[in-house]
C-alpha cells in the first residue's frame, strides 16, 4: 500500500458540488498528512454536521467520528484530554467544521484554545449554511445574499481568529482554499503540539457563487475587504499545552488527604429512641460545621446520624440551618415532622424556623434552646434562652448550643467530643473545646435553675 | 458516596460544571481522580461537560458528569448522540425543585419524565434512582455496569436529599457488584462497528486511538458505520438500540420489596420518598393493617416481573413521589392493569412518614 492511500483514495470519489472547495481541502487535507507520514490510526477524523460532516467516508483508514452540530470541537477536546491521561498517548484529533458549526459550537472552540488541547480544527468558512439551502451565518461577509438575506447581509461577519486569538490560542492561521499553500498551511497545523486552527476561506457553488458575484479568483477581495490577514498569523508566544500541564501536574500532585475517620470508642450512647434536632443561626456562623461535629460525636459511639442542611440560594448571607437525626439504628426519613430540639442562635435562625413551619410543628416536650439576644415568641414548647452569643461568641454560639442541650440530656460521654475533634488542626480543636466548655457551663446553670 | 461509587467502578473520566446540588461531586471528583490515575476537568457549560465525557468514552475512559434539571435539559442533545453510538456514558442528575431555574436548593422527585423520555424515537434510557448514601454508592457502580455492558447512557437519579444529606454509612453492609468492562474487539480487518452475532445484541468497542479503526456516527448507520437512507439495515441497528435493553431488562431490575402476602394493598415507592414510604408502612403495620411495600431502584426499565409479583393479589396500587403529576406511576400505570391506582404527591418538602400513612389509611377506608 502506498502512503498515499493510506489517507485519501487517489480514486475516492468526492461527494461535493462541482468546484466546492470542499474539495480542494479533503486533497490538501490527504497531502498534509501523506507529507507528515502520520500513522493512520493516531488520527481521529471528527466531522461536524454540514457537507464537511460527508469526509468521513473518504479516510477509510483513519478513524473517524461524524458528530451533532458545532460539537465536534467538544467531541475531538474530550478524545484528546482522555488521551492525555492514558498511555501510550498520542492521538490527533482533526476537526472538520463549517462556519455555521463554529458558531453554534463557538464556546467549544473558545475553551479548547484556552486548554491548549492538541486537536486541530479545520473551519471550512464558505460564508453560509450550504447543505440546508444557503442560509445566512454569523461569518457571511456584509452584502452577502443568501437565502435568508436575499437583499444582502447587514450583519458585520465575525472574525472568529481574532476571537479566538483572546482565548490564547497559539496557532491561528487563515488560507484560502484555492492556495497552493493550504497542505503546508494544514500540516504546519496539525504538527503544532497544541490547539490550532485554520480558516479555510471557500466558496460554496450551490449558493455562494449562484446568488453573488464571486469566483475563487475574488476570494482575497473578500478577505481584503473584511481585513482578513492570510497565512499562519502571530500569535502569543507559546504555553504549554494540556498535555504538559497534565504530566507536570501528576508530578507535582500530592493525595489530598481526606479527613480521618472518627475512631470507634468502646462506650456506648444513651439512647434508645430517636431524636430529632434542629439547629439554626446564620450562615458563616458555623452552623452546619457544628451539626457535622455533633454526627461525628455521635459516629464515635455507634449511633447513626442524618445532618440535612439549608440555606438561602446564597451561600455566605442569611439564614443557616441543619437538621440532624441521632438513632441507634439506620434513619429512613430525615426530616423534621415534629423535632424534639430546637436550638436557635441567630435572630436570622430564628425567623426561618418560623417562616419554615418548625416553630409550628413543636410540641410542648419540645426544648428549645435560644439565644437571648433573640425575641421568641413560640406557641409552645419550652424555651430556654441562654446568652450564647455572648458568651462564647458567636461563631461558635452553635457548638455551645448544643453543648448546652447536652448537658440537659447526657447522650453522649464527653470523650466523643475528643474523638471528633481528633482530626482537627490544634487551634481549631482549642476554639471548639472553648465553645463546648461554655455550651455546658450555661446548660449547666439553667439545670439548676430549673 | 455516589462519587466514591463511580470511582469504584473505574470512572477515570469527569467533566463538570457547577450546579446546586450537584457541584459535591464535580467537587469529589476534582479532588480525587487526579491521585488516582484519571482527569476531571471544569467544562465551560453542561453540554461540553457531556460531549467531553462521551469523547473520553470513545477513547476507552469510563466516564461521568453530573448535574442537575437545567443542565440536564442542556445534555439532552449529546445523550442521545451516545445513546446513538453506543457509547458508554453515566450521568449522575441530582433533582431540584423546577421547572426552570425552580428551587437550586430544594429537593424534588420531578425529573422522570425528563430523564427517561429524552430522546427521539422514545428510546429506553437505563435510570436507577438511590433513596440514601449507601445506595448511592451500590447504583453507581451498577450504572457503570449496565453502561458499559450495554454500552448506553445511564442516569443515576438522585436528588438534593440524597445528594447533599450526610449520613452514617455501614460500609460493611454495602452490596457491591463486580466490575463489569464493556466488551473489546479483538483485532480483525473487517471490524463493523455496530455488527452484532446474533443473539447478542450489543457490538463489541474498539476504542478511537487504537488499532481496529473504527468508525462512529451519531446519523442513522448501517453495522458498518455508513449513513445509509432507506436500508433495512439501518432500521435493523436502530431496533437493535432498543432490543438491547429490553433483552436485558429482568436482569437490570434492582428492587428492595417488604411484602406481606396477605396485603390487599401495595405502596411503591423510590429514591428519598422511598425512606418515608418505608416508616408510613411501620406506621400503618403498628395499627394492625396489612400493607406490603415495594422500593424501586432500577425505575427503567421498568422491572415487570417484580412488579406483577409484588402486585398478586393486591387491589390498590398506592405511588408516592415528590412530584405533582405523578410521573412514575403513569409509567408503571400501563403494566397494573387490574389495580385501583392513588398517586401520593407533594412538592417543595419532604414528604412525611404520617402524611403517606394518612393517606393509604384515608384511601383504604
Amino acid at each position: 500500500m502506498t502512503t498515499e492511500a493510506l489517507y485519501l483514495s487517489p480514486t475516492a470519489k468526492l461527494p461535493y458540488c462541482r468546484g466546492c472547495g470542499h474539495s480542494l481541502v479533503v486533497r490538501q487535507l490527504s497531502n498534509a498528512l501523506e507529507r507528515l507520514g502520520l500513522p493512520p490510526r493516531s488520527i481521529v477524523l471528527t466531522t461536524d454536521i454540514g457537507c464537511v460532516g460527508l469526509a468521513d467516508s473518504l479516510f477509510p483508514y483513519l478513524h473517524t467520528v461524524h458528530t451533532t452540530h458545532g460539537r465536534s470541537t467538544a467531541f475531538a477536546t474530550g478524545m484528546a484530554l482522555a488521551d492525555a491521561a492514558m498511555e501510550p498517548q498520542g492521538l490527533k484529533p482533526i476537526v472538520m467544521i463549517g462556519d455555521g458549526g463554529a458558531m453554534i459550537g463557538l464556546l467549544h472552540l473558545v475553551h479548547a484554545a484556552q486548554l491548549n488541547v492538541d486537536i486541530t480544527v479545520l473551519l471550512h468558512n464558505n460564508f453560509m449554511f450550504g447543505m440546508t439551502g444557503g442560509q445566512h451565518s454569523a461569518l457571511s461577509p456584509l452584502n452577502w445574499v443568501t437565502a435568508t438575506t436575499p437583499d444582502g447581509n447587514s450583519i458585520p461577519p465575525l472574525d472568529i481568529l481574532a476571537l479566538l486569538r483572546t482565548a490564547h490560542a497559539t496557532f491561528l492561521a487563515r488560507q484560502f482554499a484555492t492556495s497552493p499553500d493550504l497542505a503546508t498551511t494544514i500540516a504546519d497545523a496539525i504538527n503544532y503540539p497544541g490547539f490550532s486552527v485554520v480558516e479555510i476561506v471557500e466558496l460554496c457553488t450551490a449558493y455562494g457563487t449562484r446568488w453573488n458575484q464571486a469566483t475563487g479568483a475574488s476570494l482575497k477581495e473578500i478577505a481584503d475587504r473584511q481585513g482578513y490577514a492570510i497565512g499562519e498569523l502571530e500569535t502569543e508566544i507559546e504555553r504549554p499545552t494540556f498535555r504538559d500541564l497534565y504530566r507536570h501536574e501528576q508530578n507535582v500532585r500530592k493525595p489530598k488527604r481526606a479527613k480521618p475517620p472518627v475512631p470507634r470508642l468502646n462506650t456506648t450512647a444513651q439512647l434508645k429512641n430517636e431524636v430529632r434536632v434542629v439547629l439554626a443561626g446564620t450562615a458563616g456562623e458555623r452552623v452546619q460545621s457544628a451539626a457535622a461535629l455533633l454526627c461525628r460525636a455521635a459516629l464515635s459511639v455507634g449511633l447513626y446520624s442524618t445532618q440535612k442542611n439549608d440555606n438561602p440560594v446564597t451561600q455566605g448571607s442569611g439564614f443557616s440551618l441543619s437538621e440532624i437525626c441521632l438513632s441507634p439504628k439506620p434513619i429512613d426519613y430525615t426530616g423534621m415532622e415534629c423535632p424534639d430540639v430546637v436550638l436557635a442562635v441567630s435572630d436570622e435562625g430564628w425567623k426561618e424556623l418560623q417562616a419554615n413551619g418548625t416553630v409550628a410543628a413543636c410540641r410542648e416536650e419540645t426544648l428549645l434552646f435560644v439565644d437571648s439576644q433573640i425575641e421568641a415568641h413560640p406557641p409552645m414548647g419550652c424555651v430556654v434562652p441562654l446568652p450564647l452569643r455572648r458568651e462564647a461568641n458567636p461563631k461558635r454560639a452553635a457548638l455551645a448550643a448544643i453543648a448546652a442541650w447536652l448537658e440537659n440530656n447526657p447522650l453522649l460521654p464527653p470523650e466523643a467530643w475528643d474523638a471528633a475533634l481528633a482530626a482537627d488542626p490544634a487551634e481549631r480543636r482549642a476554639e471548639s473545646l472553648a465553645a463546648l466548655e461554655v455550651g455546658r457551663r450555661l446548660g449547666g446553670e439553667c439545670v439548676k435553675s430549673s | 458516596m455516589l462519587a466514591e461509587g463511580a470511582l469504584a467502578a473505574g470512572c477515570r473520566f469527569f467533566a463538570g460544571y457547577p450546579i446546586t446540588p450537584a457541584s459535591e461531586i464535580y467537587e469529589v471528583m476534582m479532588r480525587e481522580l487526579p491521585t488516582r490515575g484519571g482527569l476531571a476537568l471544569s467544562a465551560p457549560d453542561e453540554i461540553s461537560s457531556l460531549c467531553y465525557c462521551v469523547g473520553a468514552s470513545l477513547r476507552g475512559l469510563k466516564a461521568m458528569t453530573a448535574t442537575s434539571g437545567p443542565g440536564w435539559a442542556l445534555m439532552i442533545e449529546t445523550v442521545q448522540y451516545a445513546l446513538m453510538t453506543e457509547t458508554p456514558i453515566v450521568v449522575a442528575l441530582v433533582q431540584r425543585l423546577g421547572p426552570s431555574t425552580g428551587g437550586a436548593t430544594q429537593g424534588a422527585q420531578g425529573d422522570i419524565w425528563l430523564a427517561e423520555f429524552s430522546t427521539s424515537g422514545g428510546y429506553t434510557l437505563p435510570v436507577f434512582s438511590p433513596s440514601n448514601a449507601a445506595e448511592s454508592y451500590e447504583l453507581a457502580i451498577h450504572a457503570f455496569n449496565w453502561a458499559e455492558r450495554l454500552r448506553t447512557p445511564v442516569i443515576l437519579l438522585s436528588d438534593k436529599e440524597v445528594g447533599m444529606t450526610s449520613e452514617v454509612v455501614n460500609d460493611e453492609a454495602l452490596q457491591i457488584p463486580d466490575l463489569v468492562n464493556r466488551k473489546r474487539a479483538t483485532a480483525t480487518a473487517d471490524y463493523a462497528p455496530y455488527a452484532v452475532q446474533e443473539p447478542e445484541t450489543v457490538p463489541a468497542f474498539a476504542a478511537v486511538g487504537e488499532e481496529i479503526k473504527t468508525t462512529v456516527t451519531g446519523s442513522a448507520h448501517d453495522p458498518q458505520g455508513r449513513l445509509r437512507k432507506n436500508s433495512p439495515q439501518v432500521i435493523n441497528v436502530l431496533q437493535r438500540l432498543q432490543r438491547k435493553i429490553e433483552a436485558h431488562a429482568e436482569e437490570m431490575a434492582l428492587v428492595r420489596p417488604d411484602l406481606d402476602p396477605d396485603a390487599r394493598c401495595l405502596l411503591i415507592s423510590y429514591g428519598v420518598t422511598a425512606r418515608a414510604a418505608r416508616q408510613a408502612v411501620e406506621i400503618l403495620r403498628g395499627e394492625g393493617l396489612r400493607v406490603s411495600f415495594l422500593q424501586i431502584q432500577s425505575l427503567f426499565p421498568i422491572p415487570r416481573k417484580w412488579l406483577d409479583w409484588a402486585t398478586a393479589g393486591v387491589e390498590m396500587v398506592f405511588v408516592a413521589e415528590e412530584n405533582l403529576t405523578g410521573q412514575y406511576r403513569a409509567a408503571l400505570t400501563p403494566y397494573l392493569s387490574g389495580k385501583r391506582i392513588f398517586g401520593i404527591n407533594q412538592i417543595g418538602h419532604l414528604i412525611s412518614p404520617s402524611h403517606i400513612a394518612r393517606a393509604v389509611e384515608g384511601l383504604m377506608a
